[in-house]
């Protein structure tokens, strides 16, 4: 098939060797790249029960056959390993231009085996693999390590690399690239900084041969304009992420004070419109035709966002309504290399243990000062930060405050409140890889467009299920969130760029195709669906304020969603695949 | 005149020069792509650069062989008379010409609908040699 490089990295950090091997086509049809992918071949290769922290595990950076081509909003990175924060399946999503790079050095995927013995980092140009020492940059924040290489091995490379909190460890540390873009959730960072490696610096001189490049320049160029850069997709450029701040305050799930209540009525602090006034520029990824980042300045205070995830979570859940205080947040965050979604909600579980009076961790809501010491102590396990660095799952066991430690399977919850949008309740507690909005997202109908009423179970196991078909399907094509395309659209695209014949029915039956292969990685982990569930918070607590006030989803509800998605999905009451369909989806 | 760049407007998504190198290569490489736009970050400040054909004619002065003229606006390149010496390449002022195998490429507008302006997302780049065109006329 064209698109694809056939051609597999695989590094070896213990021995220090590298070699190149055929892509499996046979899997590529099957699960096309990035996630879908990624997942099976982690699903093949490694031993279950492997320590995510341990030399065994693997970290596979997939691309995907549209990678590296004129297709609208194709640049993303699957890294797919085992979750050092869950032990479930893990699959992040990267931006910036370093999944090009590496197709274009030749690569359809790297797969990092072993650990090096001492810091060091990876210098990758088309077939020239070096293994550098990284002795001095070990420590060192993420963007002072990427000036570095860059400024070392020439502003053409494209880097990824970790912070302090990935050498540390920590089940919150994410991989960092093009200085303001991550790979966050689950402790990705921690894997690459468990093998001792700091970066990884690729170039490549390359390209992409695709079936048809008449097709491809004309029907592509079609598609971008009347479908990527419309109306519908437009509020990435004008507005970024940012946008849903209003939208939630508005619906009544935007979280406050460790999802103590959802609505803050102190938004124009750091909504769109506060984000627009402060905005220095825009940015998007490569191959991208949205442009969603915000280059954001105020004083010192300098990022490339914040998104929503973390104006929401690092601003009204901890008691912020500053947007100068966020930005330096998330610029603390991703310089010492720690996701802002688990940073800001374990900080923000903390204040409330502190301000009940459970457990005084020194920081309360609303403590700017405070709060924008966390990122640093917490990186670094320093004074109080040696305690948050271990993440609200295990601190609330040691603690206590289990009914509103906001995660799901050890993964801290995105800045949704499920209360007022009870599918998303669901699709958090089914996610593959623990609490997560990027799995599917019901939000967009039960609040935004308010085509479904939200605080009801029924019909909810299907649109949790549709949308993790979608999402499933997509980011293995890959094509970006943002850019909300028909099913029919990216079998389109696939079609023009491989040279096989793809339909929509086809991409329905990949995307189903991986949710399954996910499950049943988890399930030789030992997940079951008692491990489908979500805080007591949620249960049995109402929402004070905003029209979602007096909402909770009750539990018997939330039983009735969860039955009913295992239904659909084919799966025994208990959430398990049976051995027979396990053996009937030839995965 | 030749294409116009609005650094406001530019993403730095590079699907100009993915648009270039595979209408002119048939193949997806933003190296062989015939202009050079990039955004980046440097010492804590987002930067915008383009680099693209200005049409200022000194590579057609500096090619020993007449390969290269200026007809109709656009750079013309006579692939029979280019000896590939790369005069070209190393005089072009704004280091938009492709040196290749066996030849050189350079900007030559696509025939007046160049892609990397349809490409451009959000009009950072344009050609308005069509509007000069009808208003001379």
């Amino acid at each position: 098939m064209f698109g694809y490089q056939n051609n597999v990295l695989r590094i070896d950090l213990t021995a220090q060797t590298a070699k190149q091997e055929p892509l499996n086509m046979e899997w590529a049809k099957k699960y096309i790249g990035g996630k879908g992918l990624g997942i099976r071949y982690l699903y093949e290769e490694l031993k279950p029960n492997t320590d995510p922290l341990s030399p065994e595990n693997k970290l596979i950076f997939m691309t995907a056959p549209l990678t590296g081509t004129v297709v609208p909003n194709s640049g993303k990175l699957a890294i797919i390993s085992r979750s050092p924060a869950t032990g479930t399946i893990l699959d992040c999503s990267i931006g910036g231009h370093i999944a090009i790079e590496i197709k274009y050095a030749g690569y359809d995927a790297i797969i990092l085996e072993g650990a090096l013995k001492e810091p060091g980092y990876l210098y990758i140009e088309d077939d020239k693999i070096e293994f550098i020492p990284a002795n001095d940059l070990w420590g060192k924040g993420s963007h002072e390590t990427e000036s570095f290489l860059l400024n070392k091995h020439g502003r053409d490379c494209k880097i990824m690399t970790i912070g302090p909190a990935g050498e540390n460890l920590l089940p919150m540390a994410c991989i960092n690239s093009d200085y303001y873009r991550q790979a966050g959730r689950g402790g990705i960072g921690a894997v690459m900084g468990s093998k001792k490696l700091k970066a990884v610096v690729v170039k490549g001189s390359g390209g992409v041969k695709v079936a048809d490049m008449e097709k491809a320049l004309t029907r592509v160029h079609e598609i971008l304009r009347q479908d990527t850069v419309t109306e519908d997709n437009l509020w990435a450029y004008t507005d970024g992420t940012a946008t849903l701040v209003e939208a939630c305050e508005a619906g009544g799930v935007l979280p406050s004070k460790n999802f103590q209540d959802a609505t803050v009525n102190k938004s124009e602090g750091f909504n769109s419109d506060r984000m627009i006034e402060a905005r220095k520029g825009k940015r998007g990824c490569g191959s991208c035709a949205l442009g969603c980042g915000n280059f954001t300045k105020i004083g010192d205070a300098v990022v490339e966002g914040p998104e929503f995830e973390t104006l929401s979570l690092a601003g009204p859940n901890c008691g912020v309504h500053e947007l100068k205080a966020i930005v330096k947040f998330n610029q603390l965050c991703d310089d010492f290399g720690l996701d802002t979604i688990s940073a800001a909600v374990t900080v923000s579980w903390a204040m409330e243990m502190t301000e009940k009076g459970l457990k005084d961790f020194g920081i309360r809501f609303g403590d700017i000062e405070g709060y924008l010491q966390m990122p640093e102590k917490i990186a670094r396990r320093s004074g109080i930060g040696a305690e948050l660095a271990l993440g609200i799952k295990e601190l609330s066991k040691r603690y206590g405050g289990e009914e509103f430690a906001m995660q799901s399977k050890g993964l801290e919850f995105p800045g949704y409140e499920p209360r007022g949008s009870w599918a998303m309740g669901l699709a958090y507690a089914v996610a593959d890889r623990g609490a997560c909005h990027m799995r599917s997202y019901p939000i967009a109908s039960e609040v935004y467009e308010g085509t479904v009423e939200p605080y009801t179970g029924e019909g909810k196991a299907k649109l949790v299920y549709d949308g993790q078909v979608y999402n499933a399907v997509k980011f293995s094509g890959i094509i970006c969130d943002f850019w909300g395309l028909g099913l029919d659209t990216l079998a389109e695209l696939l079609t023009i760029v491989t040279g096989e014949t793809f339909t929509e029915a086809d991409m329905e039956t990949i995307g189903d195709r991986i949710i399954h292969l996910a499950r049943a990685f988890n399930q030789r982990e030992g997940f079951t669906g008692k491990d489908d569930t979500l805080p007591r918070r949620i249960f049995n607590e109402t929402l004070k304020s905003g029209v979602a006030a007096g909402q909770r989803i009750p539990e018997e509800v939330f039983g009735k969603m969860l039955s009913e998605y295992y239904e659909i999905m084919g799966w025994q009451p208990d959430g398990t695949i049976s051995p027979e369909k396990l053996e009937e989806l030839a995965l | 005149m030749g294409l116009q760049f609005d650094s406001e407007k530019c993403i730095g998504c590079k699907l100009c020069q993915q648009a270039c190198s595979g209408s002119h290569e048939g193949i997806f490489n933003v190296t062989l792509a015939r202009l050079h736009v990039e955004s980046y970050y440097e010492a804590e400040d987002l930067k915008v650069e383009a680099k693209v054909c200005t049409l200022c004619g000194e590579c057609v002065e500096a090619c020993p062989f007449s390969a290269l003229s200026i007809q109709e606006n656009r750079l013309h390149f006579d692939r029979e008379n280019c000896q590939n010496c790369g005069i070209c390449v190393e005089t072009c002022p704004e280091s938009v010409i492709v040196q290749k195998e066996d030849c050189v490429g350079v900007c030559d507008l696509c025939n007046g609908d160049p892609w990397c302006v349809k490409y451009c997302p959000h009009g950072a780049l344009s050609y308005e040699e069509a509007l000069a065109h009808e208003e001379v006329l």
